[in-house]
């Protein structure tokens, strides 16, 4: 008997390719079990879970006024899962989205409170886009240039970054951007300045659908998105094929922070009117999870976004209509991620269970 | 594969099970489904003996806080009771946490579709965002507490309110100005020793309105009093708020008071060995050496007047200001036990002086700037730029607070008060 101890009980493998058909079902498996876990969690909480879903669920997508809010929830999630995708997909760790958000955000609002006079709405709107995607990608490729020229810690360099920029919207709002004084409010941009609602929710979300067709074809489709891969999957390969690596990260992460400049620029324009220290919200970080939940892929993160949408908003109306903190919402979130990702492990690895002893024996 | 598919069914047998586990939670919620129906049931009615109405509030933080929220929070459970007694029933929908972002125009529709008649939105940041829903429900009535953009803005549906807190400030005042008269008396310090030190969060109006009237009361009984402000550039931060009392109290301060959401200055007193007066909350049994008295607004009338118009569907004020005359500022315990002897009676004295009118805090003769007396201040700003640009709030020998709006307009830097950082 003793030399079955060397045997651990559960060994993992690593499984080779698995039918689709069964890693969707593992997939939409590890989603009921969330709920199920989820439903434990609302009753303990004293509610009963069919109702909470039900509520959830209609309070998200149940009326108009609804979905246009889960919608506005969504456009900065899936924009942003957008932007750090590439970076991703080279497996450089951009955590700072939401300091290139706030960037962007920022350089938006300069031309937002002070140029709307002299601009008509349109161009000014341009404008504004334009000089959020260039904040936002400025504001990344520093920590990219560090990274490509002396192989700083991208993922410490790009997360500190937010805290700086951070700080200097908290400086504006009580500073020289103030509106009343002793307010810390930053006034709510001229009309002119504001994007323009279609369907009821600000055109934001026109912008982020274009984008997912641009980001899928750009990582699919073009040289720059095949670079991105090679080094993804292998640094000394790309550097062998002869690309310049460093040259590449640097052009990435710029996209990256462009693409999240103009996600901050639509949300201090389109959702917020203003800008505050909490224009990203939070958003650069649960977009890392909508970005591996689709697997990089652009369209996948359409689906994702909005559920994780509908959890946020019909979280609200939980605890609107039937007085259940918000925060067992977020805990049912949390275990409706930490499921769906931990899911990918039982689809990439297989776990095999040490034999009973007379089979054992017998091999042996 | 046989392996895989028993997994499966497992799966699909435990998700049944829930199924039938949740069906037998049913009764609960359908027990609660009368209560939300009523408010439309009794529109319809006649006239019920008993009337319901449904009322959003939503709150930036919530009732653990112990002070800012939490104050919202006694108000309503105060009005509620009140409200009960005149056959008003409330069912109130609460938002907490809500940030001063599109976010609270969220929660305002939230309410709104869920049949909310009268929504409240607890905190100044919050009108901006609730004056982009306002229009979509002309049914619904809106409140911005504490701000002032609302009531004239040409809607009919949107409404501001305040209460003269500073009235309160000027009696914590002369509490503490006794106090420091007693220590000047009893040869404690000396004449120019009685420095006050102030813990403020900004330099906003709300906050200079309430610390120069506290000011303007201790100086009315201790004439040789002087003042230290320091801001510490948040509403809530614990920590700042404790160094800020303890940077105050070395530099000699030997009273200090605050405009900031927590009980860190009064802890922090107590700790120097000085005395504190407080805001929003009895701060008397976390420093019972230390804390003379409180002040607070009591939302209690308010909500009580305005719930009770929505009810009987009659229209309201847009702009609602009141002070001791409704119980609308009230005063926590006196701290008998260190207050100077006399002081109950004092208070009672000014207290009764100030509802009758006879006395005003911002009397002109009281106080100066850069040595002058002030002979013309504006109150309003109709322009938007931030600086009162109309009506003249000084007539008949007074700075008129909260006369021509409620959210307070007194941002002055008169002598005797030293700003030690105007930075925030």
């Amino acid at each position: 008997m003793n030399h079955e101890k060397k045997i651990p009980l559960i060994r993992l493998a690593k499984r080779d390719g698995m039918e689709g058909w069964k890693v969707w079902c593992i997939r939409f498996g590890s989603i009921v079990f969330a709920l199920l876990l989820g439903a434990l969690v609302m009753a303990l909480a004293g509610a009963s879970p069919v109702t909470a879903y039900g509520t959830m669920i209609s309070g998200a997508l149940g009326k108009k006024s609804a979905i246009r809010q889960t919608v506005k929830i969504a456009v900065p999630l899936l924009g942003c899962a957008l932007a750090i995708a590439p970076c991703f997909k080279m497996r450089f760790w951009n955590i700072g989205a939401e300091g290139q958000i706030t960037a962007g955000a920022i350089a938006a609002s300069y031309f937002a409170l002070f140029w709307a006079g002299r601009l008509p709405s349109p161009v000014l709107l341009v404008v504004m886009g334009v000089s959020g995607a260039i904040a936002g990608g400025v504001w990344a490729l520093i920590p990219a240039f560090f990274k490509a020229r002396w192989n700083t810690n991208e993922t410490l360099f790009t997360l500190m970054m937010n805290y700086i920029v951070i700080g200097v919207v908290r400086w504006l709002q009580g500073g020289p951007w103030e509106g009343r004084k002793g307010s810390q409010i930053i006034p709510q941009f001229d009309s002119a300045a504001c994007l323009p609602r279609v369907l009821g929710v600000h055109c934001g979300w026109i912008i982020v659908l274009v984008l997912v067709v641009f980001m899928h074809v750009y990582m699919n489709h073009t040289k720059h998105g095949y670079e991105i891969a090679v080094i993804g999957d292998s640094v000394n390969t790309a550097r062998y094929a002869g690309m310049n690596v460093g040259r590449v990260m640097m052009r990435t992460m710029f996209l990256s922070g462009a693409i999240s400049g103009i996600v901050g620029f639509i949300v201090a324009s389109g959702a917020n009117n203003t800008l505050y220290d909490g224009v990203a919200g939070g958003v650069g970080f649960t977009s890392i999870t909508v970005a591996w939940l689709s697997q990089l892929n652009a369209f996948a993160m359409v689906a994702i976004s909005m559920l994780l949408a509908v959890l946020s908003k019909g979280a609200e109306t939980l605890q609107t209509r039937m007085a259940v903190p918000t925060s067992i919402s977020d805990i049912i979130t949390g275990i409706l991620l930490f499921c769906m990702l931990g899911c990918e492990f039982f689809i990439n690895y297989k776990l095999i269970f040490r034999k009973n002893s007379h089979k054992e024996a017998a091999k042996s | 594969m046989k392996k895989f598919l028993a997994i499966l069914l497992s799966l699909v047998m435990v998700l049944s099970l829930a199924a039938c586990g949740g069906g037998s939670d049913q009764p609960s919620p359908t027990t609660d489904k009368p209560a939300e129906n009523q408010p439309a049931d009794d529109q319809g009615g006649g006239a019920p003996e008993t009337k319901t109405v449904k009322v959003g509030l939503i709150c930036i933080g919530d009732e653990n806080d112990q002070g800012y929220t939490y104050n919202f929070i006694r108000g309503k459970e105060a009005a509620t009771e009140a409200l009960a007694a005149k056959g008003i029933d409330v069912d109130w929908v609460v938002k907490w946490n809500i940030a001063e972002n599109s976010g609270c125009e969220d929660a305002n529709i939230e309410l709104a579709d869920d049949g909310c008649q009268l929504i409240i939105n607890n905190s100044f940041g919050f009108e901006d965002h609730m004056l982009k829903v306002v229009d979509d429900y002309p049914e619904v009535e809106f409140i911005a507490c504490t701000n002032q953009g609302s009531w004239n803005d040409g809607r009919d549906n949107t409404h501001n309110a305040f209460a003269n807190i500073y009235e309160g400030r000027y009696l914590a005042g002369v509490v503490a100005g006794m106090k420091l008269q007693q220590m000047i008396d009893e040869g404690e310090i000396t004449a120019d020793q009685a420095v006050i030190g102030y813990v403020g969060a900004f330099s906003f109006a709300e906050v200079i309105s309430g610390f120069t009237a506290y000011f303007l009361g201790a100086r009315s009984v201790c004439p040789s009093v002087t003042m230290k402000v320091q801001f510490v550039g948040s509403w809530s931060d614990a920590t700042e708020e404790a160094n800020a009392a303890s940077a105050l109290a070395d530099m000699g301060c030997v009273m200090i008071s605050q405009h900031s959401d927590n009980t860190t200055p009064a802890t922090t007193a107590e700790a120097k060995g000085v005395f504190h007066t407080g805001y929003n909350n009895d701060m008397i049994s976390v420093a019972p050496g230390a804390s003379l008295i409180g002040t607070r607004i009591n939302w209690a009338p308010y909500f009580e007047y305005a719930i009770e118009a929505v009810a009987n569907g009659e229209s309201f004020d847009q702009d609602w200001c009141h002070g001791m005359d409704m119980g609308a500022v009230v005063m926590t315990d006196l701290n008998e036990d260190i207050a100077a002897p006399g002081t109950a009676e004092k208070l009672a004295e000014v207290e009764a002086k100030i509802r009758s009118g006879e006395l005003q805090v911002f009397d002109t003769s009281t106080f100066t700037i850069e040595g002058k007396a002030l002979e013309s201040a504006f109150a309003l700003d109709t322009d938007g730029d931030f600086t009162p640009d109309s009506e003249e709030a000084v007539f008949d020998g007074a700075f008129h607070e909260s006369y021509f709006q409620s959210a307070p307009y007194f941002a002055l830097s008169i002598d005797g008060i030293e700003w030690l950082n105007s930075a925030f």
